[in-house]
């Protein structure tokens, strides 16, 4: 109603007009002359100018009057501060640590977990996985059957999509021949994923089938970065190994999964795809599989669909499936799936950077809290003169404003490049992590954040209270320090020692993790050995074209200088973990699995002779491979210790028979013996963290299957690359010669993950203790110049120097202590708390606890030793004086 | 404040503006420097009511709805915002009117004790 009567500017104008007209004509009737009278009626009204801003003010809302006198406060503010310049600036940079660390992990942690993706529907497509936790293998794919079974018995979604991976040399597009990693589809891949060209088409029911035309679509990054954005690459025909494709479209951006791959084609391109083995084994699992929702399913009701179906496959065909195993069905949004982990890890960051924030937050606010004792003075003077308690509060929360609004700044400032760090690192654990971009969220996460810590900063200091008579502030200016303040002031430093030390113990576990990672004993020679892929197409089992390349490859290679051994085999430790799965069945003669009991698994890996020797394995019992266990010669293995061990207490491994039982192998017939002719020390090639590995070494002059190289050299293996690479290419012209590599670097790689997590965390640390420090030392240093009265009295009645000091110092080792007393509970706290939502919540152990706790109170003592010392050198006389 | 040059003008006490408005206006609606003329003349030419706070005061009680605002054609023949008591304005002023008799009589109690009060 207020509102509807609210007059408008002209309307205003237009009622001064008129009282001015009528004054005029009241003074025209009096008989004054009209130009007198206008000027009259003018001078009589006032300053228009006034009046006008007077009823417009009656019109306005309370809280703009609040706004416009908290702008003439942070007008002020700017002032006050400028007057302060150590504090202002201390406080920005704490500030804009916190804002900063905090608003770039957000954008991550929003770009990766919360972003929709750009396919259709995207809540429509889910992920279904397999994992047989029994095994430890978190997902183990499917097999042809076992998706054709699916495919025919699903009614919750409309849809199933599959996708496999497999390396092709890949040869067209005037590329370097190389090896790519390519995605093997079905027709309805892209339908189910919903996902667009950008150039062509992409694949459908047409390209299925054994009898369609090879054809291949272009992922939107190989096209750009490999291509250039070439667009006459289109209906271009590509050699990838022993097929061709024609090249039908290029792919939208869009989050390359299950893999990233450079290419993705049509079954026709995969001879494998088309053998028995792949259509026909229920046990040959390497493919991916997507579903789409139908109208009116929820995930709910496509997982209870889906999961009844698997417990009926798997009762149907016992054979295919371990019993422990524990073959279980997973079904998620392929969101979720995506994200899911980068999830752990970026919530830890966030924690990480939400406990920066905390200290940044409670450091100022101990500086403030100094600060307003020391302006008690000030404070007082206002109050006495008139100013309330909301005005008050009003001044503080302006100078906090501009504090917090000058830290966001900056914060956000150091947020970009944060941004690009903090996304590269997130990427080894999802790929979405790659788009992601510095976004105005990190603005509004800046403000939002100084926005609170302005309020809260607003509301430490206590105000003069109106039954206290402010007299001692009002008289003189001196700083008195109330044991209320006293104890907020410490409160705040040993929160901040607190919340430092669950960050460092978190850092210190990770190091300690870290640094027993890279002091494990692999047992193979690290660093001299180096390890190239080499993979050739082969066309089956023991392929007598790739056994002699090979061998030639061997010989060829052996003879360049600097080279101490060479051989091949199919597996690089660590780098090709996992790619076998986790090992196949066998059994060996005179070995019965006790009752109930499942036959053992081993990895299977194919070796050359010499493979031993070249990475330094020690052979404990028996013969290494000659060239003479070759195809059609009796079949050898060798054991690791762990199988020998394990099957053979009595240590007569050798010469003892062994069988691969695993229902994957049925397809090539009855498996036949192979004797053990040697064991050799355990390498475990899969993990990091070395454990027993039950190993089986194959001959591969006996079955071909090779693709790797390993070269042990005298000097630096990397010199030996380029005639290494010469000496292959002049065999082969085609043949990619790729990811050379230290076993030792392999590793590493492997590991930074690890590595990464350790440093980042440690740079948070080192960020809290920096502030923590810095706030320990702040406290210190005000009780210290509060307490110069009382220094000096100890001093002149007989306190030693040393005394005081030690009074001091103590006093910060105290803080320290009280705080890592209270980190240590809450963080203890928090780690129940944690093992609530997530499984493998970790500890830290003795040492980075300790070590913690030794860097703090070292911090403590080197933040007090200046204020300390400060303390034993009062000046007595001064000092008495000075009270 | 009394202007030096005119020592017989009173200032207005605070807050007796809105009152003064409102019970002017009980005899009909009138615009702004009616309102103004009117007071002036009442009060014999003592209380003159500058017109800073004459219209800031107007929007105000029509703000609060104690007056109503139209516009209306004046003597001078121009468009002017006539002002309207509300059925509210008017108990408002009998609020105010009994509040000022009260304020009268205890001030003038306190400056001129009766005898019988006195004791």
């Amino acid at each position: 109603m207020g509102g509807s009567m609210r007059p408008d500017e002209d309307e205003l104008d237009e009622e001064i007009r008129g009282h001015l007209a009528l004054e005029m004509k009241a003074r025209l009737e009096r008989g004054e002359d009209p130009d007198a009278a206008r000027l009259a009626a003018i001078k009589e009204f006032g300053n228009l100018t006034l009046t006008r801003d007077a009823i417009r003010g009656v019109w306005r809302h309370r809280w703009w009057d609040s706004a416009e006198a908290l702008a003439r406060d942070i007008k002020l503010a700017f002032r006050t501060l400028r007057r302060a310049k150590g504090l202002a600036a201390t406080v920005v940079v704490t500030l804009a640590l916190g804002i900063g660390a905090n608003a770039a992990i957000f954008s991550v942690v929003r770009g990766v977990l919360l972003r929709p993706l750009v396919n259709r529907d995207e809540d429509r497509v889910i992920y279904i996985r397999q994992t047989a936790p029994g095994l430890g293998a978190e997902n183990m794919t499917f097999s042809v059957p076992e998706i054709n079974d699916f495919k025919t018995r699903a009614n919750s979604v409309t849809a199933f999509g599959d996708f496999s991976t497999v390396d092709f040399t890949f040869i067209g597009l005037g590329l370097e021949p190389r090896t790519v990693k390519a995605g093997v589809v079905g027709g309805s891949f892209f339908e189910v994923m919903g996902l667009r060209p950008v150039l062509g088409r992409l694949l459908n029911a047409q390209d299925d089938g054994p009898n369609a035309p090879g054809a291949a679509v272009l992922t939107h990054r190989f096209w750009t970065t490999a291509l250039e954005g070439d667009s006459t690459v289109i209906g271009q025909t590509i050699r990838l190994g022993p097929r061709t494709a024609t090249v039908v479209g290029v792919l939208e951006p869009s989050v390359p999964y299950p893999a990233d791959t450079e290419i993705i084609a049509n079954v026709v391109t995969s001879p494998h795809h088309l053998g028995a083995t792949m259509v026909t084994s229920r046990v040959h699992r390497m493919t991916e599989l997507f579903a789409r929702l139908a109208p009116g399913a929820t995930l709910d009701t496509a997982r209870a669909e889906l999961s009844a179906l698997h417990t009926a496959i798997v009762r149907e065909h016992p054979e295919a499936y371990l019993q422990r195993a524990d073959v279980q069905l997973r079904v998620t949004k392929l969101r979720d799936q995506i994200a899911s982990p980068a999830r752990t890890m970026l919530l830890v960051l966030l924690g990480a950077a939400a406990i920066v924030f905390v200290i940044a937050c409670s450091n100022v606010a101990n500086l403030i809290l100094a600060r307003s004792v020391r302006r008690e003075g000030e404070l007082a003077v206002r109050a006495a003169l008139g100013a309330g308690s909301g005005a008050l509060r009003r001044t503080l929360l302006a100078e906090s404003l501009v504090l917090c609004g000058a830290g966001a700044v900056l914060g956000v400032v150091l947020a970009r490049p944060a941004v690009t760090v903090v996304a590269r690192y997130a990427s080894r654990f999802s790929v979405r992590a790659l788009d992601v971009t510095v976004d105005p969220s990190v603005l509004w996460v800046g403000a939002g954040l100084a926005l609170i810590a302005a309020v809260l900063l607003a509301y430490v200091p206590r105000l003069p209270s109106s039954n206290a008579p402010a007299g001692l502030g009002l008289t003189n200016g001196s700083v008195r320090i109330t044991p209320s303040t006293n104890r907020r002031l410490r409160m705040f430093a040993t929160a901040q020692i607190a919340f430092s030390f669950v960050l460092l113990a978190g850092a210190g576990m990770l190091l300690a993790a870290l640094a027993a990672l890279q002091a494990a004993n692999t047992g193979v020679n690290m660093r001299q050995v180096i390890a190239f892929d080499i993979p050739t197409s082969v066309s089956g089992l023991g392929d007598p074209s790739a056994i002699n390349f090979y061998q030639e490859a061997t010989r060829r290679v052996s003879e360049l200088p600097g080279v101490e051994g060479v051989a091949v085999g199919n597996f690089v430790p660590w780098r090709d973990a996992g790619s076998y799965g986790v090992g196949f069945q066998f059994t060996v003669e005179g070995y019965t699995p006790a009752n109930g009991e499942e036959n053992p698994l081993g990895r299977m890996r194919m070796v050359a002779p010499r493979f031993f020797a070249v990475l330094g394995v020690p052979l404990i019992a028996g013969r290494d491979f000659t060239d003479a266990d070759r195809r059609g010669g009796e079949q050898v293995v060798i054991v690791s210790q762990s199988v020998a061990q394990r099957l053979f207490p009595n240590g007569d491994a050798v010469n003892r028979h062994l069988t691969w039982t695993d229902p994957v192998f049925l397809i090539y017939g009855k498996p036949t013996p192979s004797r053990i002719v040697g064991v050799v020390a355990d390498v475990d090639d899969e993990n990091v963290v070395p454990g027993p590995a039950m190993t089986i070494y194959q001959p591969v002059w006996q079955l071909g299957v090779a693709g790797r190289l390993f070269v042990h050299a005298a000097g630096d293996p990397y010199a030996l690359v380029p005639a290494v690479t010469r000496v292959i290419r002049n065999l082969s012209a085609d043949q990619p010669v790729e990811r050379a590599a230290t076993l030792q670097d392999v590793r590493a790689a492997v590991m930074s993950p690890d590595r990464v997590n350790a440093f980042v965390m440690s740079g948070f640390a080192g960020i809290a203790l920096l502030i923590a420090v810095v706030g320990v030392a702040g406290v210190l240093a005000f009780s210290v110049s509060a307490r110069t009265g009382e220094f000096g009295v100890r001093l002149a009645v007989g306190a030693s120097r040393a005394h005081v000091l030690a009074g001091v110092l103590s006093e910060g080792v105290w803080i320290a202590s009280m705080g890592i007393g209270a980190g240590a509970a809450s963080g203890y706290a928090l780690a129940i708390v944690a093992t609530r939502f997530f499984s493998n919540v970790q500890l830290p152990g003795v040492l980075p606890l300790t070590g913690a706790a030794a860097v703090l109170v070292t911090a403590g003592v080197i933040a007090s030793l200046i204020p300390a010392a400060r303390a034993s050198r009062v000046d007595v006389l001064q000092a008495l004086r000075y009270e | 404040m009394a202007k030096p040059h005119d020592p017989q003008r009173l200032e207005l006490l605070q807050g007796t503006l809105d009152m003064l408005i409102l019970r002017t206006l009980q005899w009909g609606p009138q615009h702004g420097h009616g309102i103004g003329q009117a007071i002036r003349a009442r009060s014999d030419e003592l209380l003159k009511v500058e017109t800073g706070s004459l219209y800031p005061a107007l929007h105000r009680l029509v703000k609060q709805g104690w007056l109503k605002a139209e516009w209306g054609i004046s003597e001078a023949n121009q468009r002017a915002r006539y002002y309207r008591l509300t059925p509210a304005g008017k108990a408002q002023l009998s609020r105010e009117q009994n509040r000022w008799s009260q304020l009268v009589d205890a001030i003038g109690r306190v400056m001129n004790p009766s005898p019988a009060s006195e004791e």
